[in-house]
C-alpha cells in the first residue's frame, strides 16, 4: 500500500497550537527586550550626562556619539535609522514580514547610544522595530509558513509597544491602526495574548508604575469644550509644522552625497549639542518634563518654548538619521503645546475651567492623533494612562479637529510619508483588501528597454527613430530616472542641443504602477501617462519591473479574449460530451 | 512523491522533536533574559533612587541659601527619580509654598495623597495650605484626616500640636464651638504638664469658656502651685466668672509686674472693698458702703451734665437724675438697712454708671468695679 503525502507543511497539523504558543512567547520577549531597551536608555544617559552635566558635556557629547553611531547606521545597520514604525509596517506589507536578525540587534545598540546620548528621539519605535523583528527571525527560525511569520510581526510589535509604554490596549490598537492598517484584521487575539504578556512581564518587573502620574481630571463647565477645540485646532496646525518640518529637512539630508551618510548623525548631534546648551529640557526621551507639565509644574513661558525647542530638535535628530521615534516626542511637544493652551484659557475664558494639567493630557493625544494620525490608539492611550473616562469626550473633540486638520494639510501619514522619501510605496487600504483578478503584473512586458541617463540627446533621437513609442525611460532598471517625450527631443533636436545629456529633458514626477496594482488603477494611471507607464517595485520604487505600453495593454486584451473563447468552447464540448 | 505511512510518522517525529526542543531552547532563553533584565532593572532602580536622593540633598541646600527655584527643581527631580519617597514630595509642596505656588503645592501633595490617603504629614500640609487659603472647610477636613491618621506612638505630642493647631486657625475663625469640641477632647487626654495645661486654659480662655479655663489652670496649679503664668490665668479667669475672692487669691500671688495682671488685681480690690451685698459684712458697713458708692455716682452724674451744660439732658438721664433724687431721700431713711433698698441701690448705681460711661465720662477703675458689683448681683438682668 503506497500512500501521497502532501508537502511537508501538511504534516503540521500543530502549526495554529504552535503559533499560539511562540505568541505568549514574543509577547515576553518582546516586552523584556523593551524593558532592556528603555533601562539601557537610562543607564546610558546617566553615564554619559551624570546629575548635573557641565555645558562642555551638553555640547559635546551627542555628536561625539552621533560620530560612532553613524558609522554603525551607515557601515553595519543602515535599515536602522529613524524610528523603526515605516520599517516595520514596510516589512509586513511588503518584506512577508521578514525582518534580518540583525535588525533588532543594531536597533537596540543604535537606539540606546542615539537617544541615551541625548538625541531628541523616543524610545516606543525602536521598541517596535525590536519586537517585529524577534518576532520575524523567531517565526522563521520555527520555519513557521510565510503567512505565518508575517503574521507575527505585528504580534511583536504590539508586544515591545505594551511594555514600552505600559498601555497594553493602546498598544494593541496601534498594532492593528498602524501595522497592519486594518481595524478588523484577524490577529486581534495574538496582539492581545502577546501585549498582556509583555505587560505582565514589565510589571513584574519595573512594578505597576504609571508612566506618567497624573492627577483626577474633569470637565469643569460645559463650555470648556470649545477650549479644547481650540487645543484641537492648535495640535493640528503643530503636528502640520512638524511633520512638514519633519519631510523638508529630512529631504535636504536626504539629497545630501550618499557618502556623507556616516557623518550626517554628528551633523544632527551638533545642531542638538546647542540646543542642549540653552535648554536640557529637551534631552532624549523628556518624559520627566511631560509629568511635569501633566502636575501643573511649568509656566506658560517654559512650556511655549519647550513646545518648540523640542519640535525644532526632534526634526533635527531624526532628519539626520539617527535611530530613535517620534512617539515620545510627539507626547512631549502636546504636553507642551495643550499646557500653554490650557494657560491661556484660565486667562481668558470668563467661565470656570480645568486644571492646566488636564490640557497637557489632552494636547498629548491631540499631538499623537495629528502626527502618527492613529486617533483610536490615542484616545485609548490616553485612557490607559488616566484610567478616568471624565477625559474621553474633550480628548476625542481635540483629537479628532487635529486629525482632520493634519489628514487636510498632508494627506500622507508622515510614517507613509518617510517611506515614500526612501523609495517604499505602501499598498493602499484598497490594494490590501480583496486579491485583484487583474493587476499589473499580469499586463506587463518585462523587457524594458531604458535610455541610459548620461546618453546625448542626440543618442535618444536616433534611438526614438527605430521605432514609434510617443516617450522613453531614462534611467536603469534598478533606477529609473525619469521619462522623456518623443516631442521633447524633437525640439531639442531643432534647438541644436543634441549634444547635451538626455538628463537635462527629465519631467518632474514619474506617474507609475506596483505590480500588485488593480486594472482599474493601471488605466487610470496610464490615462494620465505619456503612453508609458513603468511598473515599479513597492520595496524600491526606482527599481523597475516592468513596462505598459499601449501594446502590451492589447496583448493582454487579446489573451483574454482567446482564453474565454477557447474556456467556453471548452465548457461547449463538455456539455456536449454530457448531453 | 509517494511515502509509505512509516515514513510519515518518523518524519511526523522528527518534526516534533524538533519543534520541541526549539521551544524549550527559546523558553530557557526567555528566563535567562527575564532574569537579566530584571537584574539591570534593579540596578538601574538602585541608580535612580540614588539620583533622587542626591537632587533632595541639593534642592535642600538650594533652599537652604534661599535660592527657591533650584530648589524647586532638584526637588522635582528627585520626585521624578523616586516617586515613593513621600519626604521629596513634601519639600517639594514645601518649597512651592515658600515661593507662593501654593495652587503648585497643593496639586504636588493632592498627587502624593492619592497613594497614601492616611498618611497624616500630608493632610497636614494640604490643611495648613488650605489654611493659607482661608478654606475652613478643606482646612478643617484634611486637619480632621490629619488627627484621625494612624500616628506612631512616639508622635503622640506632634498629634497633640496639630489639635493645638487646628484650634488656633479655629479661633481666628471665629468657629467658637469647633474650637471648643476640640479643646474638650485636648483637654481630656494631656499629661500632667503645666505648659500644656497653661496653654490649654489660655485657649479655653480666648474661646470664652472661663470655667474650662479655671479648671485646667488649677490643674495646672496642683502641679506646680508657684507657677506664675497659672496663678495669672486663674486669677483673670475667676475675674471673668466675677468669683472676685478666689480672684483675689490667686491674683496677689501672681506676678506682679503684669500690667493686666496688676490692674485686674486692683479691680477686684476695689469691687471686694466696696460691694455693699458682700458677705460677712453687718448693716451698718452695707449702708456706708451703699452711701459712698451712691455719693461716688453723684458726682459722676453732676460732672456729666457740666460736660454737657449746652445740650439738653437726654430723657434716660432725666430717669436717671429722678430716680437718684429719690433714692437720694431713702439714703437717709431706716429703709436703707433693708436689703431690698441696698440692692435696688446696687442697681441704680450700676445704672448710672453704664450710662456714664457708655455717653459721657472716660471711666475709671471705681466705675468698672461699680459695674461689676452691680453685674454680681444681677443688674444686667433688670
Amino acid at each position: 500500500v503506497t500512500t501521497v503525502l502532501p508537502p511537508p507543511q501538511r504534516l503540521r497539523l500543530r502549526e495554529n497550537q504552535l503559533f499560539l504558543v511562540l505568541t505568549i512567547v514574543i509577547g515576553v520577549l518582546a516586552g523584556l527586550a523593551a524593558v532592556l531597551f528603555t533601562v539601557a536608555i537610562d543607564q546610558t544617559s546617566h553615564r554619559l550626562f551624570g546629575l548635573g552635566p557641565s555645558r562642555y558635556r551638553l555640547f559635546l557629547v551627542p555628536p561625539l556619539v552621533s560620530i560612532v553611531t553613524g558609522v554603525l547606521l551607515a557601515r553595519l545597520f543602515p535599515d536602522v535609522r529613524g524610528s523603526g514604525v515605516p520599517q516595520t509596517e514596510a516589512a509586513y506589507h511588503l518584506g512577508g514580514g521578514v525582518i534580518p536578525a540583525h535588525v533588532p540587534i543594531g536597533k537596540f545598540i543604535t537606539g540606546v547610544l542615539c537617544i541615551g546620548s541625548g538625541h531628541s528621539m523616543g524610545r516606543e519605535g525602536p521598541s517596535v522595530q525590536i519586537g517585529a523583528g524577534l518576532a520575524s527571525v523567531i517565526g522563521r527560525w520555527f520555519q513557521l509558513s510565510p503567512d505565518r511569520v508575517r503574521d507575527l510581526v505585528p504580534v511583536g510589535a504590539a508586544g515591545a509597544l505594551a511594555a514600552a509604554f505600559n498601555t497594553p490596549v493602546a498598544a494593541v490598537l496601534f498594532a492593528l491602526e498602524e501595522i497592519i492598517g486594518d481595524m478588523n484584521a484577524g490577529l486581534l487575539g495574538s496582539t492581545v495574548v502577546a501585549s498582556v504578556a509583555a505587560v505582565i512581564v514589565e510589571r513584574s518587573i519595573l512594578g505597576n508604575e504609571p508612566l506618567f502620574h497624573v492627577p483626577t481630571y474633569r470637565l469643569v463647565h460645559p463650555a470648556e469644550l470649545v477650549a479644547y477645540a481650540a487645543l484641537g485646532l492648535v495640535g493640528g496646525i503643530v503636528s502640520l509644522l512638524f511633520c512638514k518640518g519633519l519631510l523638508a529637512t529630512r529631504a535636504v539630508f536626504l539629497r545630501l552625497p550618499r557618502g556623507t551618510r556616516f557623518i550626517q548623525p554628528a551633523i544632527g548631534g551638533l545642531i542638538i549639542g546647542g540646543l542642549l546648551l540653552y535648554s536640557p529640557a529637551i534631552m532624549g526621551v523628556g518624559y520627566e518634563y511631560v509629568d511635569q507639565a501633566l502636575n501643573g509644574g511649568l509656566v506658560l513661558k517654559t512650556m511655549t518654548i519647550l513646545c518648540f525647542l523640542k519640535l525644532g530638535a526632534t526634526i533635527i535628530s531624526y532628519a539626520s538619521g539617527n535611530a530613535g521615534g517620534i512617539f515620545a516626542p510627539s507626547l512631549y511637544i502636546g504636553a507642551m503645546a495643550g499646557g500653554a493652551v490650557g494657560m491661556v484659557v484660565h486667562r481668558v475664558v470668563p467661565f470656570p475651567t480645568g486644571d492646566v494639567g488636564a490640557y497637557a493630557l489632552v494636547g498629548m493625544g491631540t499631538l499623537f492623533a495629528g502626527i502618527i494620525r492613529a486617533p483610536m490608539t490615542s484616545v485609548f492611550m490616553i485612557f490607559e494612562i488616566t484610567q478616568d473616562y471624565q477625559i474621553l469626550v474633550p480628548l476625542m473633540v481635540a483629537n479628532m479637529l487635529s486629525f482632520a486638520i493634519s489628514r487636510r494639510y498632508q494627506p500622507v501619514p508622515v510614517y507613509h510619508a518617510l517611506l515614500l522619501q526612501d523609495h517604499v510605496h505602501l499598498p493602499s487600504p484598497s490594494t490590501q483588501g480583496a486579491p485583484a483578478t487583474v493587476t499589473a503584473r499580469q499586463m506587463m512586458h518585462t523587457d524594458v528597454v531604458l535610455i541610459p541617463p548620461d546618453a546625448s540627446i542626440a543618442h535618444a533621437w536616433e534611438r526614438s527613430r527605430e521605432n514609434d513609442a510617443a516617450a522613453y525611460l531614462i534611467g536603469t532598471t534598478s533606477h529609473l530616472s525619469g521619462f522623456v517625450t518623443r516631442e521633447r527631443l524633437a525640439e531639442s533636436m531643432a534647438a541644436g542641443t543634441g549634444s547635451q545629456p538626455v538628463n537635462s529633458l527629465l519631467n518632474g514626477a514619474i506617474v507609475h504602477v506596483h505590480p500588485d496594482h488593480p486594472l482599474e488603477v493601471v488605466l487610470e494611471r496610464f490615462a494620465q501617462s505619456p503612453d508609458i507607464l513603468p511598473v515599479v517595485s513597492r520595496s524600491e520604487a526606482r527599481r523597475v519591473e516592468g513596462i505598459i505600453t499601449p501594446d502590451s495593454i492589447m496583448n493582454f486584451i487579446h489573451q483574454r479574449t482567446r482564453s474565454v473563447r477557447t474556456g467556453s468552447s471548452n465548457d461547449t464540448s463538455a456539455a456536449g460530451q454530457r448531453r | 512523491v509517494a511515502h509509505t505511512p512509516t515514513d510519515e510518522i518518523a518524519q511526523r517525529i522528527n518534526l516534533v522533536h524538533r519543534e520541541a526542543l526549539q521551544l524549550v531552547v527559546l523558553i530557557a532563553i526567555a528566563v535567562a533574559a527575564f532574569f537579566l533584565t530584571r537584574a539591570v532593572a534593579a540596578n538601574n532602580r538602585n541608580l535612580s533612587l540614588r539620583d533622587g536622593s542626591e537632587w533632595y540633598a541639593r534642592g535642600q541646600q538650594a533652599l537652604r541659601a534661599g535660592k527657591v527655584d533650584d530648589a524647586i527643581g532638584s526637588f522635582r527631580r528627585a520626585t521624578v527619580r523616586n516617586r515613593d519617597e513621600r519626604r521629596y514630595t513634601l519639600a517639594l509642596a514645601h518649597a512651592l509654598q515658600i515661593k507662593g505656588d501654593t495652587e503648585g503645592a497643593r496639586a504636588a501633595l493632592v498627587a502624593l495623597r492619592e497613594s497614601s490617603p492616611e498618611d497624616a504629614e500630608i493632610n497636614l500640609q494640604l490643611a495648613r495650605l488650605a489654611a493659607q487659603r482661608q478654606d475652613v472647610t478643606e482646612a478643617l477636613r484634611y486637619y480632621h484626616n490629619a488627627l484621625y491618621a494612624p500616628w506612631p506612638l512616639e508622635q503622640t505630642a506632634a498629634r497633640r500640636q496639630v489639635r493645638f493647631e487646628l484650634i488656633q486657625f479655629l479661633l481666628t475663625h471665629q468657629q467658637t464651638s469647633r474650637a471648643l469640641s476640640e479643646l474638650l477632647a485636648l483637654s481630656s487626654d494631656l499629661p500632667d504638664n503645666v505648659d500644656l495645661r497653661v496653654e490649654v486654659a489660655q485657649l479655653f480662655a480666648r474661646a470664652g469658656d472661663d470655667r474650662h479655663a479655671l479648671d485646667q489652670y488649677e490643674l495646672a496649679l496642683r502641679v506646680a502651685p508657684d507657677n506664675g503664668a497659672s496663678l495669672a490665668g486663674a486669677g483673670l479667669a475667676a475675674f471673668q466668672l466675677s468669683d472676685y475672692p478666689l480672684a483675689r487669691t490667686y491674683l496677689l500671688r501672681a506676678n506682679g509686674n503684669d500690667q493686666n495682671v496688676r490692674a485686674t488685681a486692683e479691680l477686684v480690690d476695689l469691687i471686694l472693698a466696696n460691694d455693699p451685698l458682700a458677705n460677712r459684712i453687718g448693716a451698718t458697713a452695707r449702708a456706708r458702703r451703699l452711701a459712698s458708692n451712691f455719693s461716688y455716682v453723684q458726682q459722676r452724674l453732676g460732672q456729666c451734665v457740666e460736660r454737657r451744660a449746652n445740650t439738653e439732658p437726654t430723657d434716660e438721664e432725666r430717669d436717671l437724675q429722678r430716680d437718684a433724687q429719690d433714692f437720694e431721700e431713702e439714703l437717709d431713711s431706716p429703709a436703707i438697712r433693708e436689703q431690698d433698698t441696698v440692692e435696688a441701690g446696687v442697681d441704680l448705681i450700676a445704672r448710672i454708671e453704664r450710662h456714664l460711661v457708655q455717653a459721657c465720662l472716660p471711666d475709671t477703675l471705681l466705675d468698672r468695679a461699680l459695674i461689676r458689683i452691680g453685674e454680681l448681683h444681677g443688674a444686667t438682668a433688670r
